[in-house]
């Protein structure tokens, strides 16, 4: 019997150069695009802050992971999910982030999380 | 339905956003690190408390950091209640 | 129920790599069948052959190796991460000119599509970090 196709979310979680798991995740979701997985993203908690425009990662001899996500070859661009707690929590809007991004308000996280098959928490 | 697996201390933000995420038809099992908030009286079990999932606690890992006198026997499980919940959620969210 | 286990905790520190092994074992004795672990990041260090333990702890390498040996679990370190991370097979060490493998017999170094590949036909991914 041929398996329904999984709905899989990467859930990005970290900073995005105080640990190596953030560049992992982002990896992650570049495969999952590079190998047409029905597969959404969501930056939660500090994870926001990999979507901060104006990055320049260069100076620490780090790739850009601003830079990589911005050119994530998005198709359906709703597939992008920012929690939206965080990102007031930081003082920041979606004006500052790289790509456009659909906001998640706390009371529609766990509806959400629960659409789908697999959760990748990075 | 949602398996949380907390594997965080209490003064976390994985802890915090845990709680915030988990809904009434969800588990949090807590293990590793994450054991201490069971800690009855703490701040983070009043916490717990207050979240709608319902709670269970890994043994070994209780039993590790010396809370197994400390704990109700009725939300211990081991790794085979562990398996056990992944089969009845079916999806299960890391929070470390 | 065919599970995949994802592994982002090495066997140094924490308790994920440690978990992670308990469970694979307890999914099996449930008749479970586990499809692939599939390590990435800190969790490529698992492989590491050249870790050594104390001999009054468990060696985290013998748990894992039982598993791929008694039960046939793939055990695949993510390429990138396991490379940052000195963890080489020999093709890797060869083409760096790094010295001998690194890499422990029983698992095979690979890309994100090993990972890819065997959620998409699971019931479950469980992911195991800290």
């Amino acid at each position: 019997m041929q398996n329904p196709k999984r709905r899989q979310l990467v859930i990005l979680r970290r900073s995005p150069y105080g640990s190596s798991l953030a560049r992992a995740a982002v990896d992650l979701s570049l495969a999952m695009g590079a190998f047409e997985q029905d597969c959404d993203l969501l930056f939660l908690g500090d994870g926001v802050l990999q979507l901060l425009d104006g990055q320049s990662a260069e100076a620490i001899g780090s790739k850009n992971l601003g830079k990589m996500l911005a050119s994530l070859p998005l198709y359906d661009i709703e597939s992008v999910l920012v929690d939206a707690a965080a990102l007031r929590s930081f003082g920041l809007t979606t004006a500052d982030l790289v790509l456009q991004a659909r906001l998640v308000e706390p009371a529609a996280m766990n509806t959400l999380l629960a659409g789908y098959d697999h959760l990748f928490s990075c | 339905m949602i398996l949380h697996t907390l594997n965080a201390s209490p003064g976390s933000t994985a802890f915090r956003d845990c709680l915030a995420t988990a809904g009434a038809a969800d588990t949090i099992l807590l293990l590793g690190d994450g054991v201490y908030a069971a800690l009855p009286g703490s701040e983070a079990e009043q916490a717990l408390l207050a979240c709608p999932a319902r709670l269970r606690v890994l043994e070994i890992d209780a039993r590790a950091a010396g809370l197994l006198q400390r704990l109700a026997d009725s939300i211990l499980i081991d790794m085979d209640g562990f398996v056990a919940l992944s089969e009845t959620h079916p999806r299960q969210l890391a929070w470390y | 129920m065919i599970y995949t286990l994802l592994v982002l905790s090495g066997p140094a520190g924490g308790h994920g790599a440690r978990t992670a092994a308990g469970f694979a074992s307890a999914a099996l004795a449930r008749g479970h069948q586990v499809n692939r672990v599939f390590f990435l990041d800190e969790g490529t260090t698992c492989g590491n052959a050249s870790a050594v333990f104390p001999q009054d702890e468990t060696d985290p390498l013998e748990t894992w190796a039982k598993l791929a040996e008694e039960h046939g679990v793939e055990l695949v370190l993510c390429i990138s991460s396991a490379l940052k991370r000195g963890v080489l097979d020999e093709t890797e060490a060869n083409r760096y000119e790094k010295g001998p493998a690194t890499v422990h017999p029983t698992f095979v170094v690979s890309g994100l599509g090993q990972l890819i590949d065997a959620t998409a036909s699971a019931d479950r991914l469980v992911t195991f970090g800290g």
